[in-house]
């Protein structure tokens, strides 16, 4: 194999849908390059991951080679490349204020509930848990970020009725 | 000047230098790691920090700019406290290996110098688990452990910003930072050219040569010029007892400083093949004596001794030249060889057989450009230099040449000056190749269509009223007639011929005629066709018309293929010219050589009395046909080179008495009477002279293989047996063939040779970079061609038009077949052929092919299939590409046999330059 070639033996990941919308931000920008963190957060939004080929794909259509978009993307928690997150995504404050305030134990306690390890997805892929450092909401201690959504003075219970929210509650 | 004090120093620098780069100037060595003065500085390793009065705390001294009346102090206990540091914590990440020890690297040099301890893989219990697999990339050149690396990222801005490849990053964050290809792919996915430039800046060997693991420290390192390409990189050959252990950078080569290509890197161990010739060796029937009829088989080889060899080659071209004529004998020569072996040659086709019939290969690649270029400027050669091209054009236009393959320095220089200077770069090229991704425009004509698109960019030009009337005024002559050629050429009637959109041709020329200086660079995509004297001349008009000759960032731009192709002409191993492109039929010319190498009896031949020679191509036909009787091969490949190759080796299967000097027993050997062992060029002194017109020095590093001898030893030799044979003693001064090294036949060109006559090797030992024309002993030579004045006096437009190939596809043969080379082999790849790394890569000939002509016919990617033209039959493995578009495909010569794609090429030949139309011809695809 001349490996000096683009390879294009791979189904595509990223639909039209996706490339517009990266598209749509090329004019914010000074460089194509700098579209790099937009791009990983569409696809990521549709896809709940940013698999290898998805990286090929953007380093494609932003003019870059992958290792530039790997590096990026490596750089930061929140892209799983192996697999999707949940349909909920929550980070449960473990930083000094929650942790005083019981953080820890209602990771705990919602893990066993989800039946999942911090940082693992449930097996009907409604939630992924997973440990947040600062959510800069240390008044609402202890708190989480669930999706967009901040959730605060967390409880034994108000974690349940969360958990039973998204459908994530005793599923295995 | 910004005037600072470092140290105890006042020193004084340029505007915009940083502070480090002052202090290196003045020779104060401050530690680096991460720093590299090729790359661009991240200020990342902390070992640089030095300490500004007016500045708080420590800053380092590779980000900082250099300013008027700074107080710098670069040493302290301070300083050497936090080195030590540093370096402590740099080296718990790394993990020296017990074995491959390689000497000391950079970072081991300053833990020495700082004294921190460096603990080795046995020391387990400190260092804790290694955390990545040793040597965990399988790319055959480069082996990677990253338990050695420290993060300093000078590999990822060495591809970045040499290479222009991008291969390597940063992967993850923290503690977990490590370096990774592509997206976490191994190198040769993410692309990699295996350039070994991410090795050769590596500081620690985490990114280190493989064929140098496992080799004893090399006791001697010479500094020598690549054999590969016309580019003329420097390397140095490191060598432990008599063999080569590796090839090393030469941070101070002129033309790559520490670039080199995969060939140049990696490439080398041909030199040590177990095929190389160690011994003479003779045809049984030829030292029996006895002729052998046209078409009966050759004989089995015979070893002999040297002064056997000699007699026998002698004797039979004396009774050649007897019974027939000085005429029935001819010389190919190598554009491989030294200048100093290729002046010989052709000395001896003409002072000792008597004839011009002398001539390489050239012919094949840039004999178009050599005829166009003399008529229309006066000179040949490339105009200008690469540095000048990369770093001061203002636009590019690359037309038929797959520079990052075959130029790879180069190609690496022109990706450098689109990533540094945003120079807008036209690529005219049928196939999507590497270089077309940094192209602002890429304008993919039909194979054969050049004339049509370069005029049709200069109709826009002249409409617009881009071109440069004071240059054409003063300079140039024959305007009007090309502008009235010009006129039907309109992007509508182009677009029509060439595929390209109007829009994009008047795009193309907006981008060329509005950005000067413009550097048109061309290659084989030019140069080998029926039309390739016209297309080159289009070329030349183009530069004319925009004024862009004779200044730096501009000129007609040909890339010679061969390490010394350009030299080989130049040393008048041509039919038609003596050493320096003096004419043969030119009265002056041929009374000084005469004279020159007048003997005391002419042996029945006068060179007065003949006219040029043959032609390569002539050549073979001429020994078919056995109205050439014997023939003298210098290191060429004719069976594998030659168009119609299966017509070629008919040729020399007939051919009466074939003598061949090389290193190897190539294909032609088979067709060959003498074997000559001669050596690589790691084995001799000389001169290659680069596609620039750098004449440098090739350093003999090892000594020559078995019995082998340096080829300018041979060609000596034969010739002082002729003579003696033919008892003729020399009379002219430079009439013998005395000489005791090779600066002394360099001696003897720059005596005959005006272009060269202020060259020597003595002045090329002094480290002076000479650029033919160099006038005398004192005169600095010449970078750029054409200033002021052209070599002819004006400028000759010439009007030329479009004129379709010689074969077009029919029902038939439906494709068009386009040929070349790939980046991991050379040519008729005797020699790449027989390196392991470049073979593990590239095995096998491909054909590349579009996806939708493969569908239709059946083919599947890797499907052998079966190349069909008129005059024969090619095997390969298909390969879908982009590369090509539909109705086209490509084929290479580096493979023997049926995988050779001249099997099917036609000898059709350029009218003028007799070069043979390689780049278009019409076939059949088929599955196996």
């Amino acid at each position: 194999m001349p490996s000096t070639e683009k390879k294009s033996n791979s189904t595509p990941v990223l639909n039209n849908e996706m490339r517009d919308e990266i598209r749509k931000y090329f004019a914010r920008y000074p460089t194509r390059q700098a579209v790099t963190l937009p791009a990983l957060h569409v696809v990521n939004k549709y896809l709940r991951h940013v698999p290898l080929q998805a990286v090929v794909e953007i380093a494609e259509l932003l003019e870059l080679s992958p290792a530039q978009v790997q590096d990026t993307l490596s750089f930061y928690g929140f892209f799983p490349q192996q697999a999707p997150h949940g349909e909920v995504r929550a980070w449960v404050c473990r930083s000094i204020s929650c942790a005083l305030r019981g953080g820890e134990e209602v990771l705990a306690h919602m893990c066993a509930k989800a039946k999942i390890q911090p940082g693992e997805t449930t097996a009907n892929g409604k939630l992924t848990l997973e440990f947040g450092e600062c959510l800069g909401a240390c008044e609402l201690a202890p708190c989480m970020l669930a999706g967009d959504q901040l959730v605060g003075h967390l409880t034994a219970e108000s974690s349940e009725e969360f958990l039973a929210s998204c459908g994530a509650l005793g599923t295995s | 000047m910004p005037q600072l004090t470092i140290n105890d120093d006042l020193v004084e620098c340029r505007v915009g230098l940083t502070v480090l780069e002052a202090a290196t100037r003045q020779g104060i060595v401050i530690p680096t790691l991460c720093h590299h003065a090729d790359l661009s500085p991240v200020g990342s390793c902390r070992m640089c920090l030095v300490e500004v009065d007016s500045i708080d705390g420590q800053v380092a001294a590779c980000t900082l700019q250099a300013e008027d009346g700074m107080r710098v102090r670069t040493e302290s206990d301070a300083f050497a406290k936090s080195r030590r540091m540093v370096l402590q914590l740099l080296l718990r990440r790394y993990r020296r290996p017990d074995k491959l020890a390689a000497g000391e690297n950079e970072l081991e040099r300053w833990a020495r110098h700082y004294d921190v301890p460096i603990l080795s893989s046995s020391n387990d219990e400190l260092l804790g688990a290694t955390r990545y697999p040793i040597d965990s990339d399988d790319n055959p050149f480069i082996r990677v452990d990253l338990n050695q690396c420290i993060l300093c990222t000078r590999c990822v801005r060495a591809c970045e910003e040499i290479q222009g490849r991008f291969v390597l990053g940063v992967g993850d964050r923290g503690e977990h930072s490590h370096i990774v290809a592509g997206a976490g792919t191994s190198m040769l996915d993410a692309r990699c050219e295996s350039c070994g430039a991410c090795a050769a800046y590596c500081p620690t060997g985490a990114l280190s040569d493989r064929m140098r693991v496992g080799q004893p420290e090399p006791d001697r390192s010479v500094v020598t010029t690549c054999s590969y390409c016309g580019v003329g990189c420097q390397f140095r050959l490191e060598v432990k007892q008599d063999q080569i252990v590796s090839v090393a950078s030469h941070p101070e080569a002129a033309v790559n400083g520490m670039s080199l290509c995969v060939k140049g890197r990696y490439g080398w161990d041909y030199v040590h093949h177990r095929d190389r010739l160690l011994v003479p060796r003779v045809r049984s029937h030829v030292l029996d004596g006895r002729l052998r009829s046209a078409g009966e088989e050759r004989s089995g080889w015979v070893d002999v001794d040297w002064d056997t060899a000699l007699e026998v080659v002698a004797r039979n071209l004396i009774r050649i030249k007897q019974e027939h004529s000085a005429n029935a004998i001819g010389v190919l020569s190598s554009a491989k060889c030294t200048n100093e072996e290729n002046y010989l040659i052709q000395k001896l086709a003409r002072q000792v057989f008597g004839t011009h019939n002398v001539d390489h290969c050239a012919r094949l690649c840039h004999s178009s450009t050599v005829a166009g270029l003399s008529m229309a400027v006066g000179s040949g050669a490339m105009s200008n230099s690469m540095r000048d091209i990369a770093e001061q054009s203002q636009a590019l236009f690359v037309i038929g040449s797959n520079t990052t393959e075959q130029h790879p320095v180069f190609g690496a220089m022109l990706r450098q000056a689109v990533l540094r200077r945003n120079v807008p770069l036209v690529v005219a090229d049928p196939r999507r190749i590497d270089l077309t991704e940094f192209a602002t425009l890429h304008l993919r004509h039909r194979p054969g269509t050049d004339v049509a698109l370069i005029n049709g960019i200069m109709h826009v030009t002249l409409i617009n009223k881009w071109h440069d009337v004071t240059f054409i005024d003063k300079r140039c002559e024959g305007f009007a007639e090309l502008c009235a050629s010009l006129e039907i050429y309109s992007p509508e009637y182009v677009a029509k011929i060439t595929g390209v959109s109007a829009l994009q041709i008047r795009e193309a020329a907006e981008i060329l005629a509005t950005n000067r200086p413009m550097a048109t660079i061309w290659a084989m995509g030019i140069t080998q066709h029926t039309t390739g004297v016209m297309n080159v001349l289009a070329l030349a008009n183009l530069q004319m018309l925009l004024g862009n000759l004779g200044i730096p960032g501009g000129g007609v731009n040909p890339l010679r293929g061969q390490n010394n192709v350009q030299g080989a002409c130049d040393m008048g191993a041509l039919p038609n010219v003596f050493p320096g492109y003096q004419s043969v039929t030119d009265a002056a010319a041929l009374q000084k050589f005469s004279e020159a190498w007048r003997c005391s009896n002419d042996a029945g031949v006068d060179l007065r009395e003949i006219s040029a020679g043959l032609t390569v191509t002539e050549m073979i036909e001429a020994a078919g046909q056995r109205g050439l009787r014997g023939l003298y091969i210098l290191g060429e490949d004719p069976a594998m080179t030659e168009p119609d190759s299966n017509h070629a080796r008919e040729c020399l299967t007939n051919a009466e008495f074939v003598v061949l000097q090389e290193i190897f027993p190539s294909e032609t050997a088979r067709y060959c009477d003498v074997l000559l062992p001669g050596t690589s060029f790691a084995e001799k002194d000389g001169t290659f002279t680069n596609t620039e017109r750098r004449v440098q020095l090739v350093r003999q590093a090892i000594p020559p293989m078995g019995d082998a001898r340096p080829d300018w030893k041979i060609i000596a030799q034969l010739a002082q047996e002729m003579m003696r044979l033919e008892n003729r003693t020399s009379v002219g001064p430079d009439a013998a063939w005395q000489y005791a090294d090779t600066g002394e036949i360099m001696g003897e060109v720059a005596r005959l040779t005006p272009i060269y006559a202020g060259v020597s090797h003595h002045r090329l030992i002094q480290g002076e970079q000479l650029q033919w024309p160099v006038r005398d002993e004192r005169h600095e030579g010449t970078p750029i061609l054409h200033v002021g004045e052209f070599t002819r006096g004006k400028g000759r437009f010439h009007a030329v038009d479009y004129l379709p190939p010689q074969e077009v596809p029919d029902s038939l043969f439906p494709l068009v077949m386009t040929t070349g080379r790939v980046l991991y082999h050379w040519h008729g790849g005797e020699l790449t052929r027989r390196s392991t790394g470049l073979m593990s890569v590239y095995p096998e000939t491909l054909l590349e092919i579009d996806a939708s002509d493969a569908h239709r016919l059946g083919i599947g990617d890797g499907s052998m299939v079966r190349v069909s033209s008129r005059r024969g039959v090619m095997v390969a493995k298909a390969h879908l590409s982009a590369r090509v578009f539909p109705g086209v495909v490509f084929g290479n010569f580096h493979f023997p046999a049926a995988s050779n794609v001249n099997n099917v090429t036609i000898a059709a030949l350029d009218p003028i330059a007799k070069i043979p139309e390689f780049k278009v011809c019409a076939v059949r695809v088929e599955r196996c």
